[in-house]
């Protein structure tokens, strides 16, 4: 008798292996002591991630079925798995300070947080490509469990914890409510493969309650993972409570990745079924737009604000889902990489000045930003402008891109809604932008001693030492931290660039979503 | 050139940023005024018997969204962007004078708003158009919000979501433009020829005109949507204010000869009575409000909103006459209310009040001031023998031929403005000097800043066929879209067809158009 | 005996979880009924899977327990973390962060 290995594709895999391996090697550098562990997990787990992306760029323009079709090897899931990358390229310099040790003398924590970062980077990268309705599951969970440990990885806060728990039970009841849609579409057609599903639905399962219902249920599992308004509830609680640098990853790399798979499953797997689920996402998308922009209107603190916004957009991209087209798909994934720069943009300016400033992450906290830090105010003045969706900005292109493929598909209506909601969104945004330049500094406030927090948030009878803390987490005002102005800028250039030249990002989308052409109408 | 001429001045705001501090308003002034003399070469090198475009630029920018980069100087807006480069030197020059703080900031913007106003008038591409419609937006809102008066954020975050609820349903119109006639066209294409070749279909063409209609409307800004006006007036910065009134409400009226017309022609037609009410009700209401007020700026700023009402019903009588008569209206008007900012500016500096009650008696010691006002003032009331006077007349023909009964109710606006106008002068130049003001002749410095405006405005005066000669061309291609609904072959009453003014004309007798119209 | 059945039970029991996540307070309850929800798919799973005569679903249903398990130990990571700081173990309480 002979043993046939089953045929595996290395090199498809290869970005995957990197990850895997990398997280391995950070774990093991968290042997290292203090200082030194954080340089060398530092180096280590950016290394992992430049070898991941360069992976991604060389398997870029393959396409084929991996692991007997579980993945797929494809432009749209490197797309994704990119943005995931990049997302946690620059997130990990932002969070060099982030997981200090929580007093003098025990263990410091780097290995784990970046290791927990990595996985949840795989979770992603594996999300994006899935093809598969057990891949897809357990990929959105490897993407969610150690987010769920990273932000309440700040244990010294009460409310990173509460907001780590919060997130476990609502993504936990999204992953449930996903299942259990997952369940009922196994059950109606019979397979857990994407393609597979779309024969079975095309032949004449379209109206087959067990299918509707899994739709109905899967898309609101997926709609609590992205924050579709009336499934967001927990985003702004989530996002103010987290780690400002565990924030940032969520509110990018989290949206790119289920994008890609929300994206994927609907137009490949429930393809044929478009006109039972494309009037209730255009409901959800609308209800989204209205509702995150609203929400929005009377934050102060600047993480609840981007936490509202972050659901406006979703609805916006939503839109490119909706429109079940080959320009939608492109909207989406080249809205994606805009909205992944200007928020990572913005969320850099903010780890900076939360740090610095008595005021946590209230918008206060950025007054009088354009005349004392110019370096750090015009990142956060051009992120805005760019969610703001103002010109010669990638968020211009971006909903411009959205509108055309709305109107094009006959959702005119959609179009007007994102326009409607732009409006909306200039009060805050504009209201953040004229706290930076038009307005004096705030007064400052005394880092110590004062029970001010030094973080957002930061409650000062749960601080056991509250001075010691300050001390650590509080660099003078007016300190150049380099390690984080750098992706700062690199964000906000990248944003401007695409929006006066955008046809490198415009290319690089239509590429993406020409993944799927085969699949659309 | 063209290309040079548009990209220069926000290339001359970023090298601010580089330049050492004194370094930066001799720059800007030095990047502001190389940029009017590409203005000026372009209106010597321009072809006046072309009736189409010139100097084009057709590039590819996005091809996926069917967006092109595409530039071209025609007769309407060849001397808009002579408008736009004189007053923005004038601004610049006159904030150089007094250099602000934050000076990089403030110049970087002015420089990114030159080059958006240029762009917007320059643009031939639809989706071009309205990214540099919005764009104007922004260095606008930091300008006044950054460096503007009392209460300036709350008026000018007013201003901007006033103006964006207009231009956001804009981009949506225009998209959708594209795409319904991108069957006819045969590829996605926001270029404005292929538009116009093809417009859509009569029904599209309504919603999609209320819209960019609405847009227009707020930009100019037209009565019913002025709302913004007061306060964002009252908040500027008076160099800033120089442009806000001078150049950016003409790209709304400029929008409605470029876009509106060649585009959806049924429409406009349609809608054209609406408009015209519009129109006439902004010359009643901008007149008597001017006529009520005594902040010095909001009488400016509602004669802009009559004069601008002036405007409409030109390009909306829809015939040649009224059009070239707004066209002309539109680059009076800009020197005029440039030239009144610049001086209230000056009477803010030497009394501290911008209030008539407060003011009066400045001719006694500043003569050169004084006399500079009163030829401004007379222009701003269209007095026979300044260009403006050349403008509403022509305006008020074309009305006259198409719609009659609104060029008497807008012959009114014409006597009230009178009215406001002497009513400005009077109260600060003449009457009791109150005590504690300071009346004290213009330094050289300012001189030089406002005599050119009045050189052009009296400029104009002699010679409105420098315009009306170049406009003519291209105005009539662009009204020639509503035609076909004109009852063809009717004689036009006591119209031989247009001619350019004569100057000797000008210049013998009061009242020379009389002689065109035989 | 049908597959319906089976269907039902698994509904019924999804909605006792989804109810019990809804209305209790206690995380550890809130996490309990979450277990619930996900045991409520993996009985769907099976019951199909086994309608189908195919081994698909059982797959799911086994790596959808190992899941669920990571879940619990992180959830109860995060309950004991907060009892040890002691706060109150009450959702209702966790008012911290709102606005």
């Amino acid at each position: 008798m002979t043993f046939h290995a089953p045929h595996i594709d290395y090199a498809g895999l290869s970005p995957v292996i990197a990850l895997t391996a990398g997280i391995c090697a950070v774990l093991v550098g968290g042997v290292f002591s203090a200082r030194r562990q954080r340089l060398v997990v530092s180096v280590l787990s950016l290394t992992t991630v430049a070898v991941a992306a360069g992976l991604c760029i060389w398997q870029w323009g393959e396409r084929e079925d991996l692991v007997a079709g579980a993945l797929r090897l494809d432009e749209l899931g490197l797309a994704g798995a990119l943005i995931a990358i990049l997302a946690a390229a620059v997130v990990i310099p932002l969070s060099w300070r982030e997981p200090a040790a929580e007093r003098p003398g025990s263990e410091p924590r780097h290995g784990e947080f970046q290791a927990l970062l990595l996985s949840s980077v795989l979770g992603m990268v594996l999300l994006a490509q899935a093809q598969n309705l057990v891949v897809l599951f357990v990929s959105l969970e490897l993407l969610s469990v150690p987010l769920y440990v990273l932000c309440g990885s700040a244990v010294r806060r009460t409310q990173s914890l509460e907001s780590g728990l919060k997130y476990l039970i609502v993504g936990s009841l999204g992953s449930a409510t996903l299942l259990y849609g997952l369940a009922f579409i196994y059950g109606g057609s019979g397979s857990t493969d994407f393609t597979t599903i779309r024969d079975a639905v095309g032949s004449g399962l379209t109206d087959d309650p067990l299918v509707l219902i899994g739709i109905a249920l899967a898309a609101t599992g997926l709609a609590f993972k992205i924050s579709i308004a009336p499934f967001h509830q927990w985003t702004p609680d989530v996002y103010e409570g987290a780690p400002t640098p565990v924030t940032a990853f969520m509110a990018v790399a989290t949206k790119a990745a289920a994008f890609c798979v929300f994206v994927r499953f609907f137009e490949v797997a429930l393809g044929p079924a478009v006109d039972n689920w494309q009037p209730a996402l255009a409901v959800l998308a609308a209800v989204s737009i209205v509702v995150g922009n609203i929400g929005a209107l009377g934050q102060s603190s600047l993480k609840r604000l981007l936490g509202y916004s972050g659901v406006a957009q979703a609805g916006y991209m939503l839109v490119g889902i909706v429109c079940a087209s080959a320009l939608g798909v492109n909207a989406l994934v080249f809205y994606l990489a805009a909205y992944t720069l200007m928020n990572l943009a913005a969320f850099a300016v903010i780890v900076v000045r939360e740090r610095e400033s008595g005021y946590g992450d209230g918008i206060k906290a950025f007054e009088g930003l354009g005349r004392d830090r110019p370096d750090l105010a015009w990142p956060l003045t051009i992120a805005m402008l760019a969610l703001a969706g103002l010109p010669a900005t990638a968020g211009f292109m971006g909903k411009l891109y959205l509108i055309e493929a709305a109107v094009d598909a006959d959702y005119t209506w959609l179009g007007v809604a994102i326009a409607i909601g732009t409006m909306i969104s200039l009060a805050y945004y504009l209201r953040v932008v004229a706290a930076v330049w038009m307005r004096p500094a705030a007064e400052p406030l005394a880092p110590e001693g004062a029970g001010m927090p030094a973080m957002a948030g930061g409650s000062p009878e749960a601080d056991p030492l509250p001075s010691l803390a300050a001390a650590t987490a509080a660099p003078r005002p007016g300190t150049r931290c380099l390690a984080i102005l750098v992706p700062a800028w690199l964000m906000a250039g990248a944003t401007i660039f695409f929006g006066v030249l955008p046809s490198p990002l415009v290319d690089w989308a239509s590429h993406a979503g020409g993944a799927l052409t085969p699949f659309l109408a | 050139m063209i290309q040079v001429m548009l990209w220069m001045p926000v290339a001359v705001g970023l090298l601010c940023f580089a330049a050492p501090r004194r370094a930066v308003p001799i720059l800007a002034v030095a990047g502001s005024a190389a940029v009017l003399g590409l203005a000026i070469a372009v209106v010597a090198g321009f072809d006046t018997a072309e009736p189409g475009l010139q100097q084009t630029v057709n590039e590819s920018w996005i091809p996926d969204l069917g967006v092109r980069y595409q530039l071209g100087v025609d007769g309407i807006s060849l001397f808009l962007l002579s408008l736009t480069a004189v007053l923005w030197t004038a601004a610049t020059v006159f904030s150089a004078l007094r250099t602000p703080e934050r000076r990089r900031i403030y110049f970087f913007m002015l420089g990114l708003g030159e080059t958006a106003a240029l762009g917007a008038f320059l643009a031939q591409d639809l989706l071009l158009f309205v990214l540099f419609f919005d764009l104007m937006l922004v260095p606008f809102w930091f300008l006044i919000g950054a460096f503007g008066g009392e209460n300036r954020i709350a008026a000018t975050t007013k201003m901007i979501v006033y103006t964006l609820v207009g231009s956001l349903l804009m981009l949506v119109a225009a998209i959708a433009t594209a795409i319904l006639a991108s069957d006819q066209v045969g590829h996605l294409s926001f270029s404005l020829a292929d538009l116009s070749a093809h417009t859509v279909s009569t029904s599209s063409q309504y919603w999609i005109f209320c819209f960019f209609a609405a847009a227009f409307l707020i930009k100019m800004p037209a009565v019913l949507v002025h709302g913004w006006l007061p306060d964002a007036y009252k908040a500027a910065p008076l160099p800033v204010l120089v442009l806000l009134s001078g150049v950016l409400s003409k790209v709304g009226a400029y929008g409605f000869l470029r876009v509106a017309l060649p585009l959806f022609p049924q429409a406009v037609v349609h809608f054209q009575e609406l408009i015209l009410v519009i129109g006439v009700g902004g010359i009643l209401y901008g007149s008597i409000m001017a006529f009520t007020q005594t902040n010095v700026r909001l009488i400016a700023g509602y004669s802009s909103i009559a004069q601008l009402g002036f405007i409409t019903i030109g390009i909306f009588s829809l015939r040649p006459d009224g059009a070239d008569g707004a066209v002309l209206q539109m680059v009076n008007h800009g020197l005029v209310v440039g030239a009144i900012f610049l001086v209230v500016a000056l009477l803010w500096e030497r009394t501290g009040t911008e209030d008539l009650v407060r003011l009066g008696g400045m001719a006694f010691r500043a003569p050169v001031l004084a006399a500079l006002f009163l030829i401004v003032t007379l222009a701003t009331l269209a007095m026979p023998g300044s260009a403006n006077f050349i403008g509403e007349f022509y305006i008020l023909i074309g009305v006259f031929q198409s719609k009659i009964v609104y060029s008497f109710v807008a012959a009114i606006g014409v006597v009230l403005a009178a009215f406001y106008a002497i009513r400005l002068f009077q109260r600060s130049m003449h009457n009791r000097k109150p005590d504690g003001i300071a009346s004290s002749e213009l330094s050289l410095r300012d001189v030089a800043v406002l005599a050119p405006l009045v050189a052009c405005i009296v400029g104009l005066a002699l010679y409105p066929g420098l315009i009306l000669g170049r406009s003519d061309a291209a105005v009539k291609d662009k009204i020639a879209a509503t035609c076909p609904r004109l009852p063809a072959g009717k004689p036009q009453p006591g119209w031989t067809g247009y001619a350019p003014i004569p100057v000797p004309d000008r210049c013998s007798s009061g009242h020379p158009e009389i002689s065109v119209i035989k | 005996m049908d597959v319906t059945w089976y269907v039902v039970l698994s509904a019924v029991l999804f909605a006792i979880g989804a109810g019990g996540v809804l209305i209790r307070r206690s995380p550890l309850v809130i996490l309990l009924c979450l277990e619930l929800m996900l045991n409520a798919g993996n009985l769907a799973l099976v019951a199909f899977s086994r309608a189908h005569g195919n081994e698909e679903g059982q797959v799911f249903a086994l790596i959808v327990m190992v899941v669920a398990a990571c879940e619990v130990v992180v959830g109860l990571g995060l309950i004991v973390a907060m009892f040890r700081r002691r706060l109150p173990l009450n959702v209702d309480e966790m008012r911290g962060l709102r606005g």
